[in-house]
Formats: C-alpha cells, sequence, structure tokens
C-alpha cells in the first residue's frame, strides 16, 4: 500500500448515500473569437458544492480563456456556445452572455493572477470590495463597512480596519491577493474561480494562499475551480483533476486517479518536467517543441507532433474523451502505453 | 587558484522622504553580503520578494551602484572601475533576465539583436558576424533561418533562449540569471534548465542564478547562499542546504516548496507572516518573529554569519545563534520511489522514446 492510499481518505467525510449537489454545470462548452475556428472546443465541467477542480495545462491550453468565458469578461467579437450551460438550476440560453453577466459576482466570482492588476489603484481596498456588496446585496454602506472587516478577518488579514483604508499599492503582492479573494468571497458565490492565484507569489506565501482557498472552500462549501500549471498544487489540494491540451481536456479524473495512474502522454510529461532530487546531475525530462498555434492546429490529436509514442493515426483521427475506469476519462489512442509498447 | 568572482560587504541602501513633515526614512536593502564562486560553478541566490536578490545581481555588473562593498571579478574591483574600463569588463559578464518580453528591443530582428554585442565589441570581422549569429542560435536551439523574425513573434521559452544566446554572443565567463525560468511554463521551464547546464558544462561558464525556486535551485546549484530581508543567513554546498539546512528561514523555505507526490510528507504548520520592511529593523535577529525556534538571546542583537562546526567548516555558515542545535530536518519526500509502479514504469517508456526519437 503506497502513501497514495492514505491520501485518498482526504476527502470521504460527507455522509453516505447524501448525493452532492452540483453548482455548476457545462457539456460542450466551445469559445471562441467572430471569423476563426473555436479554441476551446467542446469541454464539460461539473463542479458540485464544496470541491476543488484543478484544471491543469499550460500557455496555449485555453484554460484562463474557459474560465474567462464562465465569467463572460470576453471581448465583444468572443463567441461562447454550449450545448448545456447551467449555474445553480438556472438554465442559460444557447448564448448565455446576457445571463451570465447578471450571475457574476454574486453567484460565480473570480480571482485573477495579478492582484495588481485586477484592483483599481484609486480606490481603498475597502470601498472595493465593499462595492459588490452595496451593488447586488443592497447593502447600506454602514452594514457594508462590517461584513468587509468580517471578511478581511476570514481572509486572515490582521487589522482589517486600518488595512480597510489602503490603497492596493500599500499592501504586499500576498495581502492584494487576499483582498482579492475577499472581494471574491464576499456575496458567497456558489463557485470560485481562480486563475493562477499564486503564480505571482513567493512561495512561502503560495503556501499560505492555497491553504486558505482551501478552507474557505470547506468553510463556505464553494466550488472552487483552480486552474493552475503547478501539479505539486494539485497534489495537495485538488479533489478533481482536468488536464487541457491545445483547448481539448486530454485527462480527466480524481486527483488519487491521475497521480497514481496518469494515462495520457502530456500528463505524463508534465509530471516529468517537474524536477526532482534524483534528477540532480542529469537531464531534466523536458517536452520538446511547443503548443500549436490556434491559427493552425495540426489535424488529429493535437499533442500528436510533440508525442513520442505517437502513431500514423495519432496524426490523422482524434481520439475521443472516453471512460478508462470510473470517473477517470482520457483522450488517446494508446493509453496505456505499456499495452500498446512490446 | 584563485575565485572567479568575490563579492565582499555589498550593500545598498535607498532613502525615502517621508513627505513634507517627515524624516528621510532610510530603507538597507542589501547588507554587507559577501561570497565566492569558482570559475564553472553555480552560486544561487535564494529569497522571496523584498530579499534584495535582484538588487544583488544588478550590483554585480553596476547596473545598480553599490553603497560599500566590492565585486572582484578576476582579481580586479569592479566598484572601483572607471567608466571606460567597466565597459570592457561587462564583455565578461553579462545578465539574463526574468521578463523576456521586456528585455529584447522589439523592432529590432533578433538575429541582429544578437550580432549588436559582436559588432559593439569587435568580436568577428563584419563579414562573419552573420555565421557567427547562426552558430549562437543553433547553440540555445534556435533555428538560424528565424533570424530575420522580431522578438514578439518568439514564445517567452524561446524569447529566453534568445536572451540567453545575446549573453553568449560576448564569450563571458560569467552569467547572472535573474529568475530566468520563473515566467514560463513548466515545461519550457525544464528546457531552458537543460540548457543552462549544458551551456555551463560546454562551455565552462559560471552562473549566479537568482532564484526563490527551490527545486529548480537543486537542480543547478554548486553553492546555495539564502537571503532574507537583506542579508545572507545560510551559505553552503547545495547537498548539505538541501539535506541538512540550519537556518530556520531555509527550512521553512524548503518546507513551503510544494511536493507533486500527495501525501509525500507530513503537511507542515502554516508559515505566518510576512518579511519585515526593509524601513523598520530590528535590533535583533530580522527573522525571530516569524521563526518557531525563536528564543530570548535572538531580539538582543543581529547574528552573525559565521561558520558551523563540522567537517569543512568554511563551506557553511550560518546566522542564527542556535544553528547547532536546531531539531533534525525532515526532508523533502518527492522521490519518484512514493510514486505507483505504473507511474513510474510509464516515465521510464516517455524517457526511452524521447531518448529514442532525439537518436
Amino acid at each position: 500500500m503506497t502513501d497514495l492510499q492514505t491520501a485518498a481518505t482526504r476527502r470521504t467525510d460527507a455522509p453516505a448515500g447524501v448525493p452532492a449537489t452540483v453548482v455548476l454545470e457545462a457539456r460542450q462548452l466551445r469559445v471562441g473569437f467572430r471569423g476563426a475556428p473555436p479554441i476551446v472546443d467542446g469541454i464539460d465541467l461539473s463542479l458540485t458544492a464544496g470541491s476543488m477542480t484543478c484544471l491543469v495545462g499550460e500557455s496555449g491550453s485555453g484554460k484562463s480563456l474557459t474560465a474567462l468565458a464562465l465569467m463572460q469578461l470576453l471581448p465583444p467579437n468572443a463567441e461562447i456556445s454550449a450545448d448545456l450551460l447551467r449555474i445553480q438550476g438556472t438554465r442559460l440560453a444557447q448564448d448565455g452572455a446576457a445571463a451570465l453577466r447578471a450571475l457574476r459576482g454574486d453567484r460565480i466570482a473570480m480571482v485573477f493572477q495579478e492582484p495588481m492588476s485586477a484592483l483599481n489603484p484609486v480606490m481603498t481596498v475597502g470601498e472595493q470590495v465593499a462595492e459588490p456588496l452595496m451593488r447586488h446585496r443592497g447593502m447600506s454602506r454602514r452594514t457594508a463597512h462590517d461584513a468587509v472587516v468580517a471578511v478581511f478577518r476570514q481572509v486572515q488579514i490582521p487589522g482589517p480596519e486600518e488595512r480597510m483604508r489602503a490603497y492596493p499599492h500599500q499592501l504586499s503582492g500576498g495581502m492584494r491577493q487576499r483582498v482579492m479573494i475577499a472581494m471574491a468571497l464576499v456575496c458567497r458565490p456558489a463557485v470560485l474561480v481562480a486563475d493562477e492565484p499564486t503564480t505571482a507569489l513567493d512561495v512561502t506565501i503560495q503556501s499560505q494562499i492555497v491553504r486558505l482557498i482551501d478552507g474557505l472552500r470547506e468553510e463556505l462549501g464553494t466550488a472552487v475551480l483552480m486552474i493552475t500549471h503547478n501539479l505539486a498544487v494539485v497534489a495537495e489540494v485538488a479533489d478533481e483533476m482536468i488536464v487541457m491540451y491545445a483547448g481539448r481536456v486530454v485527462e480527466r479524473g480524481s486527483r488519487e486517479q491521475i497521480f497514481d495512474n496518469p494515462l495520457h502522454p502530456y500528463t505524463l510529461a508534465l509530471f516529468a518536467a517537474m524536477p526532482r532530487t534524483e534528477d540532480r546531475g542529469r537531464r531534466l525530462a523536458a517536452i520538446g517543441g511547443q503548443v500549436p498555434s490556434f491559427a493552425a492546429m495540426p489535424p488529429g490529436c493535437r499533442f500528436a507532433p510533440r508525442c513520442p509514442f505517437a502513431i500514423e493515426r495519432c496524426h490523422r483521427d482524434t481520439p475521443p474523451l472516453v471512460a478508462h475506469e470510473a470517473g477517470h476519462d482520457v483522450a488517446c489512442w494508446r493509453a496505456p502505453i505499456e499495452d500498446y509498447l512490446s | 587558484m584563485s575565485a572567479l568572482l568575490e563579492v565582499r560587504g555589498l550593500s545598498k541602501t535607498y532613502s525615502s522622504s517621508g513627505g513634507l513633515f517627515a524624516r528621510t526614512r532610510k530603507a538597507r536593502v542589501v547588507k554587507d553580503v559577501s561570497f565566492t564562486l569558482d570559475r564553472g560553478q553555480t552560486f544561487a541566490l535564494v529569497g522571496e520578494s523584498g530579499s534584495g536578490k535582484t538588487t544583488i545581481g544588478r550590483m554585480l555588473l553596476r547596473l545598480i551602484e553599490p553603497d560599500a562593498g566590492a565585486v572582484v571579478f578576476d582579481g580586479t574591483d569592479l566598484v572601483a572601475l572607471p567608466p571606460t574600463e567597466l565597459r570592457a569588463m561587462r564583455r565578461r559578464i553579462q545578465i539574463i533576465f526574468q521578463d523576456p518580453v521586456g528585455s529584447l528591443d522589439p523592432r529590432v530582428r533578433i538575429g541582429e539583436a544578437i550580432a549588436q554585442p559582436i559588432r559593439l565589441h569587435r568580436l568577428r570581422p563584419p563579414e562573419a558576424v552573420g555565421a557567427r549569429v547562426a552558430e549562437l542560435m543553433s547553440l540555445v536551439g534556435l533555428d538560424p533561418a528565424q533570424a530575420s523574425r522580431f522578438a514578439h513573434e518568439f514564445s517567452g521559452g524561446q524569447r529566453q533562449r534568445i536572451a540567453i544566446a545575446r549573453a553568449l554572443a560576448v564569450e563571458p565567463e560569467l552569467i547572472v540569471c535573474d529568475e530566468p525560468v520563473s515566467a514560463l511554463d513548466l515545461s519550457i521551464q525544464a528546457q531552458v534548465v537543460n540548457l543552462l547546464a549544458d551551456l555551463r558544462d560546454r562551455l565552462g561558464l559560471a552562473y549566479v542564478f537568482i532564484s526563490h525556486d527551490m527545486a529548480v535551485v537543486r537542480h543547478l546549484a554548486t553553492t546555495v547562499g539564502v537571503l532574507y530581508a537583506g542579508r545572507l543567513v545560510e551559505v553552503g554546498p547545495a547537498e548539505t542546504i538541501f539535506s541538512d539546512p540550519r537556518h530556520p528561514y531555509t527550512r521553512m523555505l524548503l518546507a513551503a516548496t510544494p511536493s507533486p507526490v500527495p501525501g509525500a510528507r507530513p503537511r507542515p504548520a502554516a508559515i505566518e507572516g510576512e518579511p519585515p520592511s526593509p524601513f523598520n529593523e530590528s535590533s535583533g535577529c530580522n527573522f525571530s518573529s516569524r521563526c518557531p525556534h525563536r528564543q530570548h538571546d535572538c531580539d538582543a542583537a543581529a547574528p552573525p554569519l559565521r561558520p558551523l562546526a563540522g567537517p569543512h567548516p568554511a563551506q557553511r555558515q550560518v546566522a542564527c545563534l542556535h544553528a547547532q542545535t536546531l531539531p533534525p530536518f525532515v526532508a523533502l519526500g518527492d522521490s519518484e520511489s512514493l510514486m505507483s509502479d505504473r507511474y513510474r514504469r510509464r516515465l521510464t517508456l516517455l524517457r526511452d522514446a524521447r531518448l529514442a526519437r532525439t537518436a
């Protein structure tokens, strides 16, 4: 029995037989820009209350575009379509733009990578966090003030009453990220989207922020969609994991399933690329080449040009996302690879 | 044989006026930093925001002027050099920055960007410059046919390679790498780290490698210097720093480095607090307010960086009054042996397949 089994017991404290509430559901979500083929090419999402789903991918995977599409933060020439798009049971029309906008901030909120770019530099942080309360919940200034102090405490900002009067540039990176999280959670949204929330932060602050988000998820029952390319963060907090490459899902499953049994060559390559103690003195296992540009997508499997296991079929036919075991899907003609190599 | 680089007592202080009626405040961002680097070795300067590591990197090339101290490169103190002689020395020390976008002129074709330093220092006759640019591009893994393109046409990882090619154009002996891979995706980080290691082995380069990423540092460094709030708090050979760190901040950094193996090691206690502002200096140890091993004498005076007793004492230095008596350190458990059999088998297949492809 490996140590992975002990980690697997982490999230089974829900009483048996209680169905998890699905708060966000999307089927065949496509995101693109007018006049061009879709960039995010038909992905499915199902987020349950109180769960942590990590969307893993690198630049050019379409992960940020997915998040921005859910938040309706894309420019006017963006096109979003889905067979189904539902937040907390509210079914959104085919073109969900207007409906999503009404829900933003209230039912679904987002935390960005660069807090300095996302915060208004000429408003105090207290004012910025109070704004959604006064707008979406119709609170008075006085009530909003108290609510802000309370949420600042919740995100562990010391001296909340004084800090409220600060401007973003007066705070450290870690503090600004806490303010962003406070702003996102103050309306108690059902869904929180965190796009690389720790990438711009120091490593000791990163672990504080990851734990904070994880703790709040548990405390508030929020469904969290965390976008990251850091597998170590995924290892620490994820329930579910979705791996994206060039706009498509290549593998999805629970954290335990994927860490124990990584099936897609791209997933394997990501794991292999992390520097390890034994690697000292050896070359790191890098993936050659780069992500295809969306203007020039290869036919068939989009990872085939970089895949060391690719055969002729991979370059011709797109592998569908199919279940390998219950809850664990992969899109690859040759997974598990050891069955095909002999 | 003397060291290639000897840094002695390097310091930098910024003054800030507090406004019309407030006193001028001083921020000592780098305090009395000293270290040495031999040819072909890599000195990793590790620290977080506000530690002073970027300032130190720039002071080595005098892109920022030190307020005190010496930077002795191959026997010559750069700090004392007049500008004309400094330019000649700059051929021998180069720098690569974190942001490949900002360091490349968007209006200059990349072939020209690499050629500029060759022409400036007259390292090749004019007719041979083109061939040399092609050679350098191949050396860093770029296709020479792309020399006529502009920087924005390349990805982040490729732009970093262009910056490396440009740094190599002057055939330096030392390259200061300021967070060269932090802004890159994981798999591209691995490519660039491999490249830096290869170049070091092939060309005998020395690196001052500035980073906050312990995993990458562990892969490249010969010696590690840990910076906290402008001071070196621990210096030693890379193996010992990672296996037996003796400063509580070094331990904290290592503990915070996430492990990609779920359940690999017990979750360390949450790390509280943040580094102090350089305007507010305490009289004692700067780290004591966050230190889990803090004792009474820690606030009395700043502990000096001094050799740790034991084998090869001169190689290990720690600035902690209680370095000798810290509890044993539990090392990182991200070893592949903790992953499943299937995982390891497939990784081997992946590595073999890659090798077969490049053969």
